[in-house]
């Protein structure tokens, strides 16, 4: 479904991520995880095709995510880094124009699944992080996506609310591809099946996540130590 | 597209800018026609249609300043071009929403010369192609407008280097700028003033060269805007 081969991406001459390889199949709950500013949300972009490789390439259902964005973006959901969201609207009125784009015609499950209806009538600005969260998820399954894209969905969250979107994020996993990146590695431990980890754009380990608890975490410091 | 039109249409309506510039707008060109039908006694849409470009510098700019800087800004840029649309889809959304409000504001000041008809002798063809003249006016001021939106993430930045570069254009045709220019040079800066082609228009010609300037002005920078879309670095 999401297939990288040798990708470069330079800002300037800062490589933000080099040589980076990995596919993602059907039906994997990938985490993606790295220090910050090691190249998640980078990746995620290239992903999405909101940014060009440098080197290397980029396929998304098999087609290239910029010349044939068309045909692999109703097939994708992304929640971006921070969940930018128009404050000014109501939330009621910004998952209408998501849904109505996105021709999505079962707005009313979505908003029963991710329990948003209390808060719904709302502007965004007046939202808790946690419920703006859940609306951006929310923005981001319309359309039925085969593959949720999510940068650091629990970022800035209280421990209680990260509990709600990490259990979000496994019931959503059971109908699709998710892959998730973060720096909280006890998320990886409870959601994930597979585990990259990433450094400086370079990507340490591609793996099954290990078993037994705190494992992720002796795996992901070892590498980075090394690295 | 039609949702993401009906989108920018609402927030633009919420706004405090969409609302009360439109409005601010029409009650003065308003004023500027009754003042001559009540001081000077004559019921003539000239001065009306020799001030409305001037103020339409700054009521496009105003409108569509924040339409895609405010999207980079805070990053809402990445779920717009993230949504199954196309990039000349989401210009001409964006440009079809701003131009409504546009539209809809001119609209009003068309009520006082449908008013003082009754009282008054109005040639109404030759105000109706006037009126389409601002319109032609408008989308070429709007299509400049959203190409420096899309340029620039601030949107005041946006607003103040719109406003500017319209007025310089909008003075292209000025007497002082025509006396200190050599003849080709000020043949070619009458030509390029948006407010020489809109005369013709406001004498109620429709002047197929007029025509084409509008056009092509608004297509070069619709375009321009759609080229900085699709731009991936």
């Amino acid at each position: 479904m999401i297939e990288l081969r040798n990708v470069a991406k330079k800002f300037g001459i800062k490589a933000a991520i080099s040589d980076l390889s990995f596919t993602v199949n059907e039906g994997e709950i990938v985490g993606f995880v790295g220090p910050n500013g090691a190249g998640k949300t980078t990746t995620m972009r290239l992903i999405t095709g909101l940014l060009k490789p440098s080197e290397g390439t980029v396929r998304l259902f098999d087609q290239d995510p910029i010349s044939q964005r068309l045909s692999v973006l109703p097939r994708l959901g992304y929640l971006p880094e921070n969940n930018p969201l128009p404050l000014d609207m109501k939330v009621q009125e910004y998952l209408e124009y998501i849904s109505s784009v996105k021709k999505e015609v079962s707005l009313d499950k979505i908003v029963r699944e991710l329990n948003i209806a209390d808060v719904y009538e709302k502007r965004m600005e007046q939202l808790s992080r946690g419920y703006r969260q859940r609306v951006g998820l929310a923005a981001a399954l319309c359309g039925k996506p085969d593959i949720l894209l999510l940068d650091e969905p629990t970022s800035g969250l209280d421990p209680i609310e990260q509990d709600v979107i990490k259990d979000l994020i496994q019931k959503l996993a059971k109908k699709r591809s998710v892959i998730f990146s973060t720096h909280i590695l006890s998320e990886i431990e409870d959601v994930a099946t597979r585990v990259l980890i990433i450094n400086r754009g370079a990507l340490l380990f591609d793996g099954p996540k290990p078993k037994g608890k705190g494992s992720v975490e002796l795996l992901f410091k070892k590498l980075i130590k090394k690295s | 597209m039609k949702a993401l039109y009906k989108k920018e249409v609402m927030q633009l309506l919420n706004s405090p800018v969409g609302f009360t510039v439109p409005i601010i707008f029409a009650l003065f060109l308003g004023y500027l026609f009754t003042k001559d039908v009540f001081v000077i006694g004559s019921a003539s849409m000239q001065s009306f249609f020799s001030v409305a470009p001037w103020l339409l510098f700054i009521l496009i700019p105003a409108l569509s300043m924040r339409s895609i800087s405010e999207e980079k800004k805070t990053n809402t840029i990445e779920v717009l071009l993230t949504l199954p649309l196309s990039e000349s889809q989401i210009v001409f959304a964006k440009c079809a929403s701003i131009f409504s409000i546009v539209a809809i504001t001119l609209g009003l000041t068309l009520s006082i010369p449908l008013v003082f008809g009754f009282l008054a002798k109005l040639y109404f063809p030759e105000i109706i192609v006037g009126y389409i003249g601002l319109l032609l006016l408008s989308l070429s001021y709007l299509s400049f407008s959203l190409f420096v939106s899309s340029k620039l993430s601030n949107q005041i930045a946006a607003f103040a280097v719109s406003v500017i570069t319209l007025f310089l254009i909008t003075t292209l045709s000025s007497d002082f700028l025509s006396s200190i220019l050599p003849k080709v040079a000020q043949d070619f800066l009458l030509f390029a003033s948006p407010i020489l082609h809109l005369e013709n228009f406001a004498k109620g010609i429709i002047d197929i060269r007029s025509t084409l300037y509008f056009v092509i002005f608004t297509l070069v920078f619709y375009l321009l805007t759609i080229k900085e879309l699709k731009k991936r670095t």
